[in-house]
């Protein structure tokens, strides 16, 4: 085997180990325990849910 | 709304919802000079790009057309368009979108941005030697990596600056919720590395033998579409048609699900290339497979966006960014099913080897992605120059080129690629014959090409006379006028 092949190998292992990692954290981590507010998360305070934040520039 | 406190009545700036927008507008200017940076180049590049297109387009009608000047020939100015768009335009436009996105999600202004910076210039520079050297002769002839030998490290050493950059950032994000957004970016930026370092690996430094370079090229070729431009496009729209319209997204459990069915189904696709070539019958019906599984993540997708849009439509005639990135997501679902359509045996050897193949590739690249790219860039760059763009009118004529051009472009193509490959089943034409059938059809794209670049040199202007704060400034930091107090602009 060249160390092509193995630099390969190596990564196909790490990068489906890291997927794997990943999808467990988000379950461990409490990422999927409540949905309906996670998609909130990029509204806030000054952007709240119901203000449209973009627009045609108007005339002067 | 009403300050909470005394204090805040005397004070502004201490209102949260002052704090809130404060956070942002500052997180939005830390990333102001990298982004603008990926910004800038990329529309350069779209531009060469564009007319590199536009050249090999009317070569297909006119072959002698600049034929003098060895440079100039159909075998280097088509692979140089497609990597002048490939990764001088929709890369960058897609770091720069990127790092904006990652920046607001992680909620901390941008760390290291010099080290985005540098990234920006090896970039630039691996493309420009990228470019020249296809030019000059030095193609590898392998599709999407056709950049020679000495422009590939300059790449993969920007690359790595922005992989490093990406998981610092990430490391160092305010605790909370990682919004699907990120996920789709954070996926894409470590995946992009892994294609190119493998497509390299196997194909330049190492080369393996025979048909495999194959497999090879079209695993890399489609995953860049599907693991680089696809989850930094659908990162874009799940953070821009919410945040423009005001609405979560309709179902975030159906997005998780579409994020991970992606990851699962995509890097099985690129066989489907391959259809009737010498390949182990598993690996290509496997692909087979695989294709017709992605209609799960499309589909969810494709739900979740409409769902989220549905009695906000009118929003279309108000907002730039909206109108782009619908265009972009509606195209995505509409790409995304002709793909797995094609990647059906039967359907494969009558429109394999024909123009119906590059329309699909158009639809793909420029119809979703370079839409949503667009999009976003309409959202983020008022918000890091603090400037207004300067003119409605010009947003509409460069909507409307880009949209007629490229819906001209891939229907023409379509419709002359199914009588081409109609024709090459036909025993009694002969080969040279079945190309007349696409000829009158290869006209029209090569017409379309004139929308695409006049709507890029819009857009390029538009662009310009932000970076040069022609215009007038934005009003406050929320850069919002409520839809009621806007000037109607009908479509």
């Amino acid at each position: 085997m060249t160390a092509g092949t193995l630099l390969l190998i190596g990564g196909l292992i790490f990068l489906s180990g890291s997927a794997l990692a990943a999808f467990y954290w988000s379950v461990k981590d409490g990422q999927l325990n409540n949905l309906p507010d996670a998609a909130r998360t990029i509204f806030d305070d000054d952007e709240p849910v119901g203000t449209p934040t973009d627009k045609f520039p108007s005339k002067q | 709304m009403k300050p909470q406190s005394l204090i805040s009545s005397f004070n502004p700036a201490n209102n949260p919802d002052t704090l809130a927008s404060h956070e942002r507008a500052e997180i939005d200017a830390s990333t102001r000079f990298p982004v603008l940076l990926f910004f800038s180049s990329a529309i350069f590049w779209l531009l060469v790009g564009s007319l590199f297109g536009l050249i090999s387009a009317w070569k297909m009608t006119h072959p002698a057309l600049l034929d003098q000047m060895a440079w100039l020939t159909f075998g280097r100015l088509r692979p140089a368009h497609l990597n002048a768009v490939i990764y001088g335009w929709a890369s960058a436009a897609g770091i720069g979108v990127g790092i904006w996105l990652m920046a607001r999600l992680c909620r901390v202004p941008l760390l290291h941005s010099k080290l985005l910076i540098s990234a920006a210039i090896f970039w630039n520079l691996g493309v420009l030697v990228g470019v020249l050297g296809i030019l000059a002769g030095d193609s590898r002839s392998i599709e999407w990596l056709e950049f020679p030998g000495y422009a590939t490290p300059i790449l993969f050493v920007a690359y790595a600056f922005i992989g490093i950059w990406a998981i610092i950032m990430f490391r160092f994000r305010k605790p909370g919720h990682v919004y699907v957004s990120q996920w789709y970016l954070f996926a894409a930026f470590l995946w992009f590395p892994w294609l190119y370092a493998t497509a390299n690996i196997l194909l330049i430094w190492q080369p393996i033998q025979g048909s495999a370079q194959g497999a090879v090229n079209w695993w890399f070729a489609h995953n860049v579409l599907g693991l680089w431009f696809t989850p930094i496009g659908l990162a874009s729209a799940y953070y821009m048609i919410p945040k423009v319209i005001g609405r979560p997204i309709h179902s975030y459990y159906l997005s998780i699900l579409g994020f991970w069915s992606l990851a699962l189904f995509y890097s099985w696709n690129g066989m489907h290339h391959l259809i009737g070539g010498p390949f182990p019958a598993w690996m290509v019906s496997a692909s087979v497979v695989a294709s017709i599984m992605m209609f799960i993540p499309v589909v969810t997708v494709a739900i979740n966006h409409h769902m989220t849009m549905r009695g906000h439509f009118g929003a279309l005639k108000w907002s730039p960014t909206l109108r782009f990135t619908v265009f972009g997501a509606m195209t995505y679902t509409l790409v995304s099913l002709q793909g797995s359509s094609m990647a059906i045996p039967s359907l494969n050897t009558l429109t394999h080897f024909t123009d119906y193949t590059i329309g699909h590739a158009h639809l793909g690249l420029y119809g979703f992605f370079t839409m949503m790219m667009f999009g976003a860039m309409y959202y983020i760059v008022p918000r890091l120059t603090g400037w207004e763009w300067p003119s409605a009118q010009a947003i509409r004529w460069h909507f409307w080129l880009v949209a007629i051009g490229i819906i001209l472009m891939v229907v023409s193509l379509s419709i002359g690629g199914v009588l081409q490959g109609l024709a090459l089943y036909d025993p009694q034409v002969s080969f040279r014959n079945s190309l007349d059938y696409a000829t009158p059809f290869r006209w029209l794209r090569g017409i379309s090409g004139f929308f695409l670049l006049g709507g890029h040199l819009v857009f390029a202007g538009l662009f310009t006379a932000m970076l040069l704060k022609i215009g007038r400034p934005k009003d406050g930091p929320a850069y919002f006028t409520a839809p009621a107090k806007v000037e109607a602009s009908p479509l």
